[in-house]
Order: structure tokens, then sequence, then C-alpha cells
């Protein structure tokens, strides 16, 4: 299977009704390289997101992916120029941190990757729900590139790859040095450096790298960068500048950073020259082109080296000797010999396990989900997140639905006047405290308000009832009634010394405005019947003066 | 150097231990909850006997990870079964792990092997055979020595020796003979089908008693007497002592290694004979170094030894600025390249090197 299976999405319909948008991260072919496919020949007419930078290089490495499936293999059922044109033509580039509103409820908003020029992590968002998916990105700077950047975003759920969530990596400056190493070695003993590149990337990190060896270990043998290669990243890096790390910013301003001193203009002529050199030349995989023409010289001397960057598509020359294959068939059925050294270095730029957990830390999501590994080899890193950050961590097979979830929040509009009434009461209102509040929420016409229980009542029709409760306190007392309403006045008095308590002309006591009566038991002259009485709105005072009552006078109340 | 590969653990460790099929343990013992024991693949350039350059897998691969409530002080594997023991503070007692690899990538705790708590008792010491069982010989102090079975926990042994030293570090010899090394320098020699149990003391070279030692030991080849092997015995003021068990009425071998002053604790002392070079060893927890020496040329003299090789990478590792240097905690030997070393350092750095023999050697 060449490309994913995209029925996977839906079943029934078409997807350009079922999808609202198309995200790409970056330019690699593991996350682009079914674009056209999908576009063009299994249909979709939407919009297709991603960054400047990765639509201007993505066309670039579509096309060679086509002519070496195509033109090489001789694959059929394949897309076409054309199709790459027409698909880059539905794309809409997004700037960094941009919102972008695909369409009134759903918005887009890409963050910095690192990992290569262009590479976005994508926060999606419908209301108050939100999504962030990282695609490939990096945790630590390197020359050309910062690190990836989240701010605290807290979506609702981070999916994140965690394909070196598991590795512990050899750290940057120990590969450098024995790259430094080899490349030194071999020019040393007069060999010549063959360093097939694509034209953005990894390219200018190895250029910075070695003008500085260079320069320090005062070497002579040249460098040279093939033209085509010079032009092009100049041209990109020129128009993505601010895709690049803040020291290449700097630098960039004062003088231009891709002109090196001991970097020069490549000439075919000079892969005929002897002695010592070092090459960057495209393609990146050995399979067409300059860095081809340049291979087929230098194979045949053991003394020479070609370093392969990184990954090679099959098919390619590139693939095969870094499958080990020493003899190659060339056009006219002619042998290549390959007795250069072959080396392999992988300065890929992915997050580990301590770059996930860095990630996580500064986004702060509810839920993580993490793509890209085996399910058995992910519970540690699962049960890490778990108790680290104390969220759900999931990890699904291809196909599997996971449900997630979430809280959203609900937007409920006060009104002013109770808003007034009930931050009047109590302590003035504290910034960093929640604050009780006591009032109706209206549910009308798609609006939630709230407001008085007065004003509910008011605007839905309803009339107000009281409840009003009573509750009868056994008091033992042989005196006459009023005498009895004097004690527990004068008890009360003394003991809610903060409330208004009001001996009534008509015989009874006010406690704010709770009611209290006192009526003769019917059948006992020596127990007095004390009736309590307040409103539902008085409840707490009214049970707190009724547990009081029900304790009884004390002796010298007079 | 010859080689030279830094990595970074996410939290520093204290142990570096050897698993079956090549694999290293690495735990941590900073927090006192959520220490991580992580299980590494180490990558494919540090299995094979050639080293390679640019080989594309050059990472150390997470195999399992487990995690500890308490910080991991000691870790040690139960040969012949997939289980591990791990002690630490706050007391003495030890947790039982078992490593599933198959279906899992999770080191799940099984079991705790407690111990009687003795006020005063610090972190146990632990060595691991399985010799007629799985056992672990445990102990925090000279009178608390014992060997308990793992899987039923079951207590088979337990030392009579008076006496309240701490311990620094024990060995099984074989089945019968246990090695037990004091904080105090004494190392004792124990019979356990012996009533009276020690069998030899074997005093610390005399030196103020301020010195805090560790030992080293190494594994006799198949068939050899497990004595034969002389021990190493490591102070805080870089004295080392080597002693014949056959012959423990006179040193060996006395020197003393350059190392800066005491005063730099006990904490991580660390000593160990090299599996592949004759009377090689190496020692480290006095600063971020690890000194290699030749011992096959010392004497009784107590002089000081020119070490054959220093590593110094741990020093110029880290990011710099105001912190503190770092102290190597651990090291250990490579079982098969001879001349590879693993240390590890209080930043988390973890260092393979492998040096250079000087002209003139083999």
């Amino acid at each position: 299977r060449r490309f994913p299976d995209f029925s996977y999405i839906t079943q029934n319909g078409r997807l350009t009704d079922f999808l609202d948008c198309v995200i790409i991260s970056h330019f690699h072919l593991d996350h682009c390289g079914a674009l056209p496919y999908f576009s063009e020949m299994v249909g979709y007419d939407g919009p297709i997101y991603m960054t400047h930078p990765t639509k201007a290089i993505c066309p670039i490495l579509l096309e060679d992916y086509r002519k070496i499936t195509v033109d090489k293999k001789g694959e059929t059922n394949f897309f076409t120029s054309q199709m790459i044109k027409d698909c880059m033509k539905k794309v809409v580039a997004v700037h960094l941190h941009q919102t972008v509103q695909v369409d009134e409820e759903l918005e887009i908003k890409a963050y910095y990757a690192g990992h290569v020029l262009g590479a976005a992590m994508f926060q999606i968002k419908v209301g108050c729900e939100s999504v962030v998916y990282t695609g490939d990105y990096n945790m630590t700077p390197d020359r050309h590139l910062g690190a990836a950047w989240l701010d605290k975003c807290r979506p609702d759920l981070l999916i994140t790859e965690s394909t070196y969530a598991t590795t512990i990596r050899d750290s940057k400056r120990c590969r450098e040095r024995d790259f430094l190493k080899k490349v030194h070695e071999t020019v040393e003993r007069g060999g010549k450096v063959l360093i097939p590149v694509f034209a953005l990337g990894r390219a200018q990190e190895l250029c910075i790298l070695l003008e500085t060896f260079w320069e320090r270990m005062n070497l002579k043998a040249p460098i040279y960068f093939s033209t085509g290669l010079t032009e092009k990243a100049n041209h990109y890096y020129k128009l993505f500048i601010t895709w690049t790390n803040q020291k290449i910013r700097k630098t960039f301003v004062q003088r231009n950073m891709f002109e090196f001193k001991h970097i020069k203009a490549f000439d075919r002529a000079f892969a005929d020259n002897p002695g010592p050199m070092v090459v960057f030349a495209t393609p990146g995989m050995l399979h067409a082109g300059q860095s081809l023409q340049i291979f087929r010289k230098w194979a045949g001397n053991e003394k020479n080296m070609v370093i392969m960057p990184g990954y090679c598509v099959q098919g390619t020359v590139g693939h095969k000797i870094l499958s080990g294959q020493r003899k190659l068939e060339m056009e006219g059925r002619q042998i290549l010999e390959v007795k250069m050294q072959v080396e392999y270095m992988s300065f890929s730029a992915h997050a580990d396990a301590k770059g996930i957990m860095q990630l996580i830390r500064q986004a702060e999501p509810r839920n993580v989900l993490l793509v890209h590994g085996e399910a058995k080899k992910m519970e540690f890193l699962k049960q890490k997140i778990e108790q680290e950050f104390h969220v759900s961590c999931f990890m699904p097979a291809n196909g599997e639905t996971t449900t997630i979830l979430t809280n959203p929040c609900i937007p409920v509009d006060i009104s002013l006047g109770l808003l007034k009434r009930e931050t009047a009461i109590g302590a003035a209102p504290d910034a960093k405290r929640p604050r009780l509040m006591h009032g109706t929420l209206l549910m009308k016409d798609n609006s939630f308000r709230l407001v008085s229980p007065e004003q509910a009542l008011k605007e839905l029709g309803l009339a107000e009832h009281q409840l009003r409760f009573t509750c009868r306190v056994h008091i033992q007392d042989p005196r006459k009634e009023h005498e009895t309403v004097l004690r527990v006045y004068n008890h009360l008095k003394g003991v809610l010394k903060d409330y208004s308590v009001q001996h009534l002309p008509d015989g009874s006591i006010t406690v704010e405005s709770i009611l209290i009566q006192a009526t003769a038991h019917s059948e006992d002259q020596g127990t007095k019947v004390l009736l309590v009485s307040w409103t539902y709105q008085d409840e707490e005072l009214g049970s707190y003066l009724t547990s009081l009552l029900k304790k009884g006078l004390p002796q010298g109340t007079p | 150097y010859s080689d030279l590969h830094t990595f970074e653990l996410q939290a520093p460790t204290r142990l570096i231990e050897w698993a079956r099929g090549n694999r290293v343990c690495v735990a941590g013992y900073g927090q006192c909850d959520g220490n991580e024991i992580l299980q590494l693949i180490p990558p494919p350039t540090l299995l094979t006997k050639e080293t390679q350059g640019l080989c594309p897998e050059r990472d150390f691969k997470v195999e399992c990870g487990g995690f500890s409530e308490r910080p991991v002080y000691s870790l040690k594997y139960v040969p012949d079964t997939s289980l591990l023991v791990t002690s630490g503070p706050p007391d003495s007692s030890l947790q039982v792990w078992q490593v599933s690899a198959e279906d899992s990538d999770v080191i799940k705790s099984v079991s705790t092997i407690a111990t009687e708590n003795v006020t005063g008792q610090s972190w146990a010491k632990i060595a691991t055979i399985s010799a007629r069982a799985p056992w672990v010989l445990h102990g925090s102090r000279l009178d608390r020595v014992q060997i308990t079975e793992v899987e039923s926990r079951k207590n088979v042994y337990t030392a009579a020796i008076q006496g309240n030293e701490e311990l620094g570090s024990l060995a099984f010899l074989d089945c019968n003979l246990l090695l037990l090394c004091c904080a105090t320098g004494r190392l004792c020699l124990v019979d356990t089908r012996q009533p009276q149990s020690l069998v030899e003391a074997v005093p610390a070279p005399s030196a103020p008693c301020s010195e805090h030692w560790c030992m080293g030991t190494r594994h006799a080849a198949q068939g050899s007497e497990p004595s034969s092997q002389p021990v190493a015995r490591l102070s805080s003021r870089g004295l080392l002592a080597l002693t014949d068990l056959r012959k423990t009425s006179e040193f060996l071998a006395l020197a003393k290694a350059r190392v800066p002053s005491p005063g730099s604790g006990a904490e991580f002392l660390c000593v160990s004979w090299a599996p592949a070079l004759e009377g090689y060893l190496a020692i480290s927890g006095f600063d971020g170094t690890v000194h290699v020496y030749d011992t096959q040329s010392w004497d009784s003299s107590g002089k000081e030894a020119e070490p054959i090789f220093v590593h110094k990478g741990h020093i110029f590792g880290g990011a710099g600025g105001s912190r503190d240097p770092p102290l190597v905690t651990v090291h250990t030997w490579h079982l098969q390249k001879p001349r590879t070393l693993l240390s590890a350092a209080s930043d988390g750095s973890l260092h393979v090197w492998d040096w250079v023999q000087p002209c003139g050697k083999c």
C-alpha cells in the first residue's frame, strides 16, 4: 500500500463535504507525500492549510518524489505534475500565531515546532474546546532552528508523536564530533567527501558546522556548495528569515549568513581536480542530478567518502548503498563498483521523552494522546505522563476511536443589578478568591442569564410564594406569659448582641424579621409554648434561634 | 580517547547494573517519590566489539521502566529470574520487582522484603546469587546481615556477627562464602556453614578513623577458586588496599590515588576491577573524574600511583554557569569490550568511553 487508506475518514459521502479543512504540519514526505493523491485522485476541494515555507517547499519535494517513483521505478497510478500544481492551488498559507477562521465555528493557529524550516504545531479550536496536534517537533534548538514552543493554551487534548519517546539520545556534540572526525580523516588522507543534501535544512546546519571547524583547525582543503543549492537556499532563507533562530537572524542582518569564508560555489569541472575536498550537492538521495554525477566519479576510490544525510526513498542509489549494496547497475547496464566509504549520519530532530514532558508542561493539556509508537512499549511513558501531570493518556491503534470527555465552559450573562447587589453583601471582592453568589439561571431563547429571583419571576410571569416556618419550643416556666416573654427577651438581647431584638407592645418579640410569641400550654400551666416563626429567607437565623431557645432559659434571667 | 559518547538521563543515577542481553539498568535517587528505574538497551555501536563511527543507531533505548516510591540507592538483578531487587532510604527493607519485557514495558513492583527496623539504620547493601535458589544477601549493619530467598521472602540465613559498624558493600564469593566490607574498612569473610559465621577479619590499613571505605570484587573465571581474585578497598582519602583472601596477614598492594582532599563525602565512592584486563581497576566518587589504574606494578609501600587514564568528560559536559561541578556517582566496566567504561554523574550525564592504551602496552 503506497498511500494511506482514506476510507478510514468516512465510508459514505465525499471528503469535501465531510472535512472542514486539511492541515499539513511540514514538508517531510511522511507528512505531505500523499497530499496530491488525496486531493486530486481521491478527491478533496476544501482548504489545505500550511505555513508559508511549507507551501513553498512542498511542491519541490513532491515533484522530486514523483520523478523518482514514476520515471525511475516506472510506477503507474501515481499523481502527475499537473496534479501537484492543482493541489497547491487549494493551499492557504498561514503565519505563526495567526488565528485563522476556517468557518464560523472552527479556528486554527500555528505554533513554531523547530524540526525543519516551516514546521508547525497546530491548535484547533471550536468554541472553548481545543486540540493541539504537534506533527514532528523538537525541544532542543540547533544551529539554524529554534526549539518548539507552545503557550499555556490548556487544550482539552494534546496529540503528540512519540517515536523517540523511549530514546535517550547521544549528545549532539558527540555526533557532530564524529562527523567532523570522519570528514577530517578523509581529507587528511587526500580523499574527497561527498555530502548529498536537500536544498534546505541540514545543509545549512552542516555548513555552519564545517565552516567553524575549518576556521578553528586552519584547514586548507576546499569546501564546495553546488550553485543551485546556494541560490535556492539563500532565496528561501531570506524569505523565511523569521523562521530561523535568534542567532542567525541577528547575523543575517550584518552579513549574509550563507556567504562563508571557506565554502565556495561549485563548478562541475572541480570534481575532477586532484586532492582533497568536501562537496555539498543536491539531490539528497543520490537519485539524479549533480550529486549522482559526482558520486559516479568518486565511487571507485576507497580514499573517498560519501555521507548520507538521512532517509532515502526506496529505489534511489542512496537507499541502495545504505542497505549495503556495493555493485550498482547504472544506465546502459553499466556496473558501478562502490569502493568509497559509505557513512550515514542522523541529525534528525525529534523530541525525546524529556522533550515530550517539557511540551506537556508548557501547554498544560487535560488529556494526552500518543501516536506513532508500539502499544506495549508505551505503557511506561503513559504511566509517567499520568503520574506527573495527573491527566489521562491514551494510545489508540490505527482505526481505533478514542472518546475524550471535556468540561466545556458555558458563558452566562449576569444582570448588572444582581451583580451589584451580591457584591455589596459581605467583604469586598478579591480578584484571587472565588465568590459565591445567589441568583436564578434563566435559559431562554438560546441564551443563559443570571438574574435576581424577583426579576426571573417577573420575566416568567410567575407569582412569588412565601414560605413561612413556625416552630414550637416548650419552656418550663410557671410564671405568666408576659413574664416569660420578658425573660426570653432579656436572654436574647444578651446573647444576640449583633442583631436587632425588639419587644413589641403586643407582647411578641422580633429578632430581625423573625417573630416569637408565647402562649401557655393547653394542658400544663407550668409549660410555656414559644412560637418561633420565620420566612424561608431567614432559615439560618431561624434554625439558630430555635436551637438556642431549646436549650432553655438560664436560671438567673430576670 | 578512542571513543566517547555522552548521554543525558532525565534524572541522575547512582547505579549502573548490567543485565541479561547486554542491557543496562539505571535508577533515580533524587526525589522522595516518583523515581524511575530504567532498563536500557545500549546502541548497537556499544554492543559490537568493533567501534563504528557514524552508525544510524547511536542512542540508548528505554526498554522498560518502573516507578519507585523511594530513592533507589542500590539495584541488583537476580540471576536466572526476571526479578530485580532494590534498596534505599529511609530503612533497610528491600523492594522486589518483576521485569516482563514481553507483554509490557513496565517494571512492576512485586513484593517487599521487610527487615527489623532498628533506629539509626541506613539503607541496605545488597548482592544476589542464584545457587540453590534465588537469594539476596542484604544488610545495612554488620550485625544485621542475612540471606533471604527472593521469591518466598523466607529468611535462609542470618549471620551471627557482633558489631554495629555500618556496611560499605557486600558480595557473594560463592553460595557459602560471603565477603562484607565495613565502612570502617574492616573486611569480613563469612562462611555460612560455620556456626561462628565470621571466619576472618582483615583490618583496614591504619589511618585516621574518619575515613569511609568501600570494596570491589572481581568474578573468578569458571572453575577457579572464588577467593583467588584480589579484593580492592578504597577509602575516602584515596587509599587503595589490595588483599589476597588466601593470605590476609599482609596487603597484596597498597597505593594512594591522587584525588582531591577528603571532605567530598563518601556517598559515591566506587572501585571496580576490569573484567577483561588483568590487574586493572577504576575508581570514582571524589570529583567529576574516573581514574583507571594498572595495579600490576604496585607494591605495599602505599606511595602515590599514577593513573593510566583519567576521564574528565563529566566536568566539561554540563550546562555550565554557576552550578556546582558534577560529581561522578558510579562507574562500571563493559563486560566484553576491554577498555570501555560507563560512568554517571550527579548532573544526569551518562558517558560511555573507551581509552587508548598508551604506547608500549598491549
